[in-house]
């Protein structure tokens, strides 16, 4: 048997469509892309090598700038807002068992739909004339611009695109942390309340503990997301007003596929790629400890 | 003695007191205020589809007057506009081919390789992992230039086919991770058994391991299929050709250069989610569960 | 062994590969030998010609007139050269037409006819070689001489050489609502304070004056143009760096921009261009500012209100906005018969009646139209256009580059939010120049 498990042949035959896919689709797109961050190319002409120039440019980027700063926004509300909002609804829906199976199916559903027209959906309820506002109106009240309002250090724009996509993804960080809970043995439990621990104790010193690892997957998939956001913010905003909501995914399209910088768009998805290898090591460093026996 | 006693019967009345809870679920008052919640978040889950589906039957006029009355008289109109003239029912099928033929690929492909490294016996395999799981963390926005060029040169931009390979390679990464996972765990003494009846390596994967693997199949072939089935960015940049559209970026045909067509958007975007919202209902637990499976293993 | 062999192997052919693909992609679209000039196209041969054409309307979904009447083109050149030529559309949405365009010319297969914005849009075709001049066809069978004027085509010539072929022109024009300019007593402006005085009139009889989109960044820009041209601001000049953003005109401008927008509707910010227009014909404001392609979206919205609206040139300046669709063709084409025969069909006397009696555009050609078939509001615009002192293009497109236009527009957009002072405003303009368009 052995033999037949390392029959070179047989290796080769599994291994090489996969190997040969990713190394031609993935891999050598990267290289190329690393490479063309160093040239001025336009699309119709040839790359012309210009060495730094591109991430230079990256420095005095002001566009560039809103775009880190909502890229880093959105990745410090997603991990935030996912986990407490995640757990706080996996820790009510583990509670109750009449209806449990239809809420959590309820608000998973958006994770499944497409963001693309989950974007056009939203992006019409917050405009001025129909949805929300008209809603307000009715009520007395003049509702703010939700999608176009410039002041404040994070504007209001960003924060209605955070709760759309934390409404939208909310479910996956609750089922996963559900999927956790479920998975904690009764007796710790028991044990715990025959230690005289309420519910909500229970819930801190036992279940937070324990679903830790799951923290750590959950966290890194939120993060990995966040930096990839594009569909959502490409239908509500396209990253206007003026490229105040552009992230780095949505500025990388406009440089590269409006105005055909295709050198510079590849800086940006060199800096892209930068930030999600970081992200994904510093939170499997910090976050991901030792796995609790359950 | 006596204290210890004491802890214990309480601790006894406790767990019983919890034992009811679970089985007959008493409406307590804490119950009570989760239920309220629960049903408020539901609310602000469903509300925007419904509002959607009500304006989908108004004409642009009446969006503009009173966009949350119920539509005057209702008319399929929009839908059908959506569906022929806008091209969505051609875009459905697109989306549809697109998303069948990566999910047997990637299956096939992936829980290949999957094999190759968790059953064979090779001294890359590790490397050849560590390898494919850097996949899982480039976001498919650092190829999208070099594949572009390189795909329009080969005449795959444009084609179905220049979809579908990379969303293939982006599929393959989490099935060959899960997938691994499966055949690793998979006895010895099964392929031992099938080595003594004489069967090759391919009867062993294709008659034995892949049956075997069934759920994790499953698993990965539904991230697959969604995740295809919703993607825009490369669809976008790709296609041109109306004919050859996918669903998402379909919904953006109805912004014209000078106007747009907001009753027929609001029926494309019904078009766009109804197929998933049908499925879902179906399947959802399996749904559910599966995809949550498959992330926690990512 | 035998793996490390193939280990080589592979990583070879990765760094091959990788090279091809830095190295492999430097031969753009390569001009075809000359195109076979007229006469000889392959016609003999019996088969059909296949041409191509590009177009950034969706043709069957789209509800534009103009882009209606492009389509029955289509079908007409089909259907009378059938057995001959042969075009296909192309067709996308605008907002990612010329990316796709693009594509097209990288991959070597540029549509035969594609519609391109005069301005540097066209620039960009015309200058690697990918647009093919085109006197030798406007010269023939007299096709030059049934435009209106030679200045027909000023925004399509590069050294001498026509390189597209105008369809129509749209002006920038203020609609107005004449019943609401009545009740309230306002009076129709020819300068900038009797502009204003009209607008305090409006406000205070309790309409919105003024309806316009900042959410679609262009609209708000195409005000700001106008306004830079009552100053007298020269983009040439600007361009070459022979005069300077700050030199107080455009601080002007914003100001007076900045006085206007007090008249705007409440959700202008927010609105686009869409809703700025439902305004005007649902009769929520008394003027908006657009272009005369609106025509037809507001007649055909609101039939009733075609009686209602008056047209006025924007007050203050003495020429107009225009713009005009213009097509151009393939340098590597193998049928510039077929393509020259399509881009005739285009400005034939059907289309081009068409143009007018339906769709609400000025006609390039000495066409006769039927002034009473055509909406009322073209009358009106004909009248503009033809009382004002030339033409000029949008500021947007007629910027060095696509992305200047586009920092123009989001410069507007700050200005009118309050993020930006018009002083602050020329600055930026006058470093974003240095930085990227003066060498």
């Amino acid at each position: 048997m052995d033999k037949l498990l390392r029959n070179k042949k047989a290796i080769v035959i599994f291994m090489a469509p996969a190997f040969i896919l990713f190394t031609l689709v993935l891999f050598v797109p990267i290289c190329q892309s690393v490479y063309y961050s160093f040239c001025e190319y336009k699309g119709i002409t040839a790359p012309k090598f210009i060495g730094l120039a591109n991430y230079k440019a990256l420095l005095t980027d002001k566009t560039l700038g809103f775009a880190i700063k909502n890229s880093i926004f959105f990745l410090v509300f997603s991990c935030v807002s996912q986990l407490i909002m995640g757990l706080f609804l996996a820790a009510l829906l583990t509670n109750i068992k009449k209806g449990r199976n239809l809420f959590k199916n309820i608000i998973y559903l958006p994770c499944v739909l497409s963001s693309a027209a989950l974007g056009l959906l939203w992006m019409f309820i917050f405009s001025p004339k129909l949805g929300i506002n008209q809603l307000l109106e009715k009520m007395g009240v003049e509702g703010p611009l939700w999608l176009m309002d410039t002041k404040g250090f994070i504007i209001l724009p960003m924060w209605v695109i955070a709760f759309v996509s934390l409404w939208q993804y909310v479910g996956q960080s609750m089922m996963l942390y559900m999927a956790q809970i479920s998975g904690i043995s009764k007796s710790l439990f028991e044990a715990s309340y025959i230690d005289g621990c309420t519910k909500p104790q229970t819930f801190w010193h036992i279940t937070l503990p324990l679903i830790r690892p799951m923290v750590a997957t959950a966290m890194s998939l939120n993060a990995i997301g966040s930096l990839k956001f594009f569909d959502l913010i490409f239908n509500m905003t396209e990253g206007g007003p003026n490229h105040r909501t552009e992230v780095l995914a949505t500025h990388l399209y406009q440089q590269g596929f409006k105005y055909f910088k295709y050198g510079y768009a590849s800086a940006i998805g060199v800096l892209l790629l930068i930030m999600c290898l970081l992200v994904t090591l510093f939170i499997n460093k910090v976050v991901k400890t030792e796995q609790y026996e359950m | 003695m006596d204290a210890a006693v004491k802890t214990e019967n309480e601790a006894k009345k406790l767990l019983t007191a919890d034992d009811i809870a679970d089985k007959k679920e008493k409406l307590t008052l804490p119950k009570v205020i989760i239920y309220i919640f629960l049903v408020l978040t539901a609310i602000v889950y469903i509300a925007p589809l419904l509002w959607v589906f009500n304006v989908s039957f108004k004409t642009n006029r009446e969006i503009f007057s009173a966009p949350f009355a119920l539509p005057q008289d209702i008319t399929f109109d929009n839908y059908t506009f959506a569906w022929t003239a806008g091209k969505l029912g051609i875009a459905t099928l697109n989306s549809f081919i697109v998303c069948v033929i990566t999910l047997a690929l990637s299956m096939i492909i992936g829980s290949m390789a999957a094999f190759g490294i968790g059953r064979l016996r090779w001294k890359g395999s590790k490397l050849a992992m560590t390898y494919f799981l850097t996949g899982m963390m480039i976001p498919v926005h650092c190829v999208l230039i070099p594949l572009f060029t390189r795909f329009a040169k080969l005449g795959l931009s444009n084609n179905l086919l220049g979809l579908i390979l990379p969303y293939l390679t982006f599929a393959l990464p989490i099935t060959i991770f899960i997938m691994t996972g499966f055949f690793e765990s998979m006895p010895n003494e099964l392929i031992e058994c099938a080595c003594m009846e004489g069967a090759n390596l391919f009867q062993i994967f294709f008659e034995i391991c892949l049956p075997l693997g069934k759920t994790g199949l499953f698993v990965t072939g539904l991230m697959t299929f969604i995740g295809n089935w919703n993607e825009l960015l490369l669809a976008m940049v790709f296609i041109s050709d109306d004919a050859k559209k996918t669903l998402p970026v379909s919904l953006s045909k109805f912004v014209g250069p000078y106007n747009t067509n907001y009753s027929q958007m609001f029926a494309a975007i019904i078009i766009a989610i109804i197929p998933t919202i049908i499925v879902y209902c179906a399947f959802s637990n399996q749904i559910v569960d599966g995809l949550t499976a498959g992330a926690v293993k990512g | 062994m035998k793996r490390k062999i193939l280990a080589t192997i592979l990583s070879a052919a990765t760094i091959a590969t990788t090279f091809a693909g830095c190295g492999g992609s430097s031969s753009p679209a390569t001009p075809a030998p000359a195109a076979s000039p007229a006469g000889d196209s392959g016609s003999s041969s019996g088969e059909v010609q296949e041409i191509t054409w590009m177009f950034w309307d969706d043709l069957d979904a789209t509800e534009d007139l103009i882009s209606l009447g492009y389509k029955q083109n289509i079908e007409r050149f089909n259907k009378d050269y059938e057995g001959k030529y042969h075009v296909t559309p192309i067709t996308t949405n605008l907002e990612e037409y010329y990316n796709k365009l693009n594509a097209l010319v990288a991959a070597g297969e540029t549509p035969d006819v594609f519609i391109v914005s005069p301005g540097p849009q066209l620039t960009d075709y015309v200058e690697p070689g990918v647009a093919a001049p085109l006197d030798d066809y406007l010269g023939k069978d007299g096709w030059k001489d049934s435009f209106t004027s030679d200045a027909v085509f000023s925004q399509q010539t590069y050294d001498g050489k026509i390189y597209a072929v105008p369809l129509n022109t749209a002006a920038a024009c203020c609609f107005y609502n004449t019943e609401m300019f009545e009740k309230a007593g306002a009076k129709v402006p020819t300068n900038w304070d009797e502009m204003i005085a009209a607008c305090d009139a409006l406000q205070s009889a309790g309409y919105t004056p003024v309806t316009i989109s900042a959410g679609t960044a262009w609209c708000l820009s195409m005000v700001a143009g106008y306004l830079c041209e009552a100053e007298g601001v020269e983009l040439p000049k600007l361009a070459d760096g022979s005069a300077s953003w700050e030199d107080g005109k455009l601080e002007n401008a914003c100001n007076k921009l900045l006085q206007l927008s007090q008249y705007f509707q409440k959700t202008a910010a927010g609105d686009t261009n869409d809703v700025a227009t439902a305004n005007f014909y649902n009769e929520e404001a008394a003027i908006l500012i657009q272009g005369s392609w609106a025509i037809g979206q507001i007649n055909g919205a609101n039939p009733d209100f075609e009686a209602k609206c008056g047209v006025f040139q924007f007050p203050g300046v003495e020429r107009v906005i225009a713009k005009s669709d213009s097509l151009a063709m393939s340098s590597t084409s193998k049928y510039p018969e077929a393509a020259a025969a399509l881009m005739k069909y285009f400005t034939d006397d059907t289309a081009q009646k068409y143009t007018a009696e339906v769709g609400g555009k000025i006609p390039v050609t000495k066409v006769q139209y039927d002034a009473d078939k055509a909406p009322k509001q073209l009358a009106y615009v004909m009248d503009v256009f033809g009382g004002a002192k030339g033409t000029f293009g949008f500021y947007n497109e007629s910027m060095p580059t696509t992305e200047t236009g586009a920092h123009f527009d989001d410069t507007m957009v700050s200005v009118f939010l309050g993020d930006m002072t018009p002083a602050d405003a020329a600055k930026d303009m006058e470093q974003y120049y240095k930085d990227n368009c003066r060498k």
